[in-house]
């Protein structure tokens, strides 16, 4: 049986000396090609109600992406999360914390970290960054360490920003060069999961440029 | 900010295991549930998941139901995700178990409370008679994809309305040979895009379990 015989055969022609093996296999193809399933539609609200649902999860304090965790780190983020939903009701006070810190690391003083790996965007493949978020009663203290970004001058800079499920942007500072920058937020990680950075003009337009060159999420550090 | 769009790479090989890539901007916006990254993943694999889940399902509002819980279930699962893995094979296993989770609790929805149901109750521990079949229809869907519209709806007259060439020639208003030689055309296509379904209807994910 010829290849251009298979193919009619396929196309629901006729086709003789059939090989039963090959027809059977041939019989299966044409019966998924003839499944429902295979041409079911869904309708074109369920984009809308997919991204509804999951901006719910993402927004839920109680729920985060889950990732590769020791076991180890695993109780330590379990025993940090009654922390977490006590801070988002509205207890997030200074003296909350550095009660609630100590007795969950057994009586140590560790401050509530968050960190973030960031990846380069298509202006910038190359671009790499880490970021750690720390808790003070200042506010979430940002540290920045990023490679094959080149210095930005002359009116043009690099501003850093914090981004809700919602896509409300909070911009956390500007810099010229991304190796062992400070930036500050008054708004938390576990709202604002998304860090970015973009590529600015001092045009005096304090908006975002859109030009993003470093993107990630961040989440509990370990 | 909106996400520029779902970074498509060429597709290349066969399987759910190959194919799109989606990009680091895209990924760890889909990670933070930003909308605009929600909704590329979405128009790249949105329509696959539903079709996992009406295979299985086989009721439009629960197949709805299911890529909801599917999606919502890919992003609970993101921080696990790895990059370089082809993100089709992934979404399909995630879209499978979402379904399958939806049909397990239709069953126990039938019998009331799940203390009335029989222990022995087939559907209380047993998939899906599809379950195994979804993989092919994920993959017939994405073959079907890459086809030009008037290729698919031929595809889908031929096979899915079941007419004949000269019925589809008739309801198209073209020449019987037109119809034949593009019938010939796309089903070369498809049997090299899926070819591997023919040789082994039995098969699993071939990316394995994730």
């Amino acid at each position: 049986m010829s290849d251009d015989d298979r193919i009619h055969y396929l196309a629901g022609e006729p086709a003789s000396a059939l090989d039963p093996a090959e027809q059977a296999g041939l019989d299966n193809l044409r019966a998924l090609l003839a499944d429902p399933s295979v041409w079911a539609e869904p309708g074109p609200y369920l984009e809308n109600k997919v991204t509804a649902a999951v901006a719910r999860a993402a927004a839920d304090p109680r729920s985060e992406p889950d990732g590769p965790v020791p076991a180890r780190a695993a109780r330590r983020r379990r025993g940090r999360r009654p922390w977490v939903v006590a801070a988002l009701g509205g207890l997030a006070t200074a003296a909350a914390i550095a009660i609630a810190v100590p007795v969950i690391a057994g009586g140590g003083s560790h401050p509530v970290q968050y960190q973030a790996a960031l990846a380069g965007t298509a202006l910038a493949p190359a671009a790499t960054a880490q970021v750690t978020l720390t808790q003070t009663q200042s506010g979430w203290q940002i540290s920045l360490h990023g490679h094959g970004l080149p210095r930005l001058d002359n009116g043009f800079y690099y501003e850093a920003w914090l981004k809700n499920p919602a896509g409300i942007l909070v911009p956390v500072g500007t810099f010229n060069q991304p190796q062992n920058v400070t930036l500050w937020a008054g708004v938390p990680p576990t709202q604002f999961p998304t860090v970015t950075i973009t590529r600015q003009r001092a045009d005096g337009n304090p908006a975002s440029s859109g030009q993003r060159v470093l993107v990630g999420v961040a989440h509990p550090a370990h | 900010m909106p996400v520029t769009g779902v970074g498509l790479a060429q597709l290349t090989g066969q399987g759910v295991g190959s194919g799109v890539v989606v990009d680091p901007e895209a990924l760890a916006g889909f990670a933070a549930g930003d909308p605009d990254a929600v909704r590329a993943v979405y128009g790249a694999y949105g329509r696959l998941v539903y079709g996992v889940a009406y295979k299985l399902l086989g009721d439009r509002g629960l197949a709805e139901e299911a890529t909801q819980q599917a999606f919502v279930q890919a992003w609970r699962a993101s921080g696990s995700y790895d990059p370089a893995r082809e993100m089709g094979s992934w979404l399909a296993t995630i879209a499978r178990r979402a379904a399958i989770d939806v049909y397990r609790r239709e069953a126990r929805r039938s019998h009331g409370s799940l203390d009335d149901a029989d222990p022995a109750d087939p559907a209380l521990v047993t998939l899906p008679p599809s379950a195994d079949r979804v993989y092919d229809v994920w993959e017939v869907r994405r073959a079907i994809g890459t086809l030009d519209p008037d290729d698919a709806e031929l595809v889908r007259m031929q096979h899915f309305d079941g007419l004949t060439q000269a019925q589809i020639a008739e309801r198209l208003g073209i020449p019987l040979g037109t119809v034949k030689s593009r019938s010939f055309r796309v089903h070369r296509r498809l049997a090299g895009m899926l070819g591997h379904l023919r040789d082994n209807p039995d098969r699993t994910n071939p990316a394995g379990p994730s």
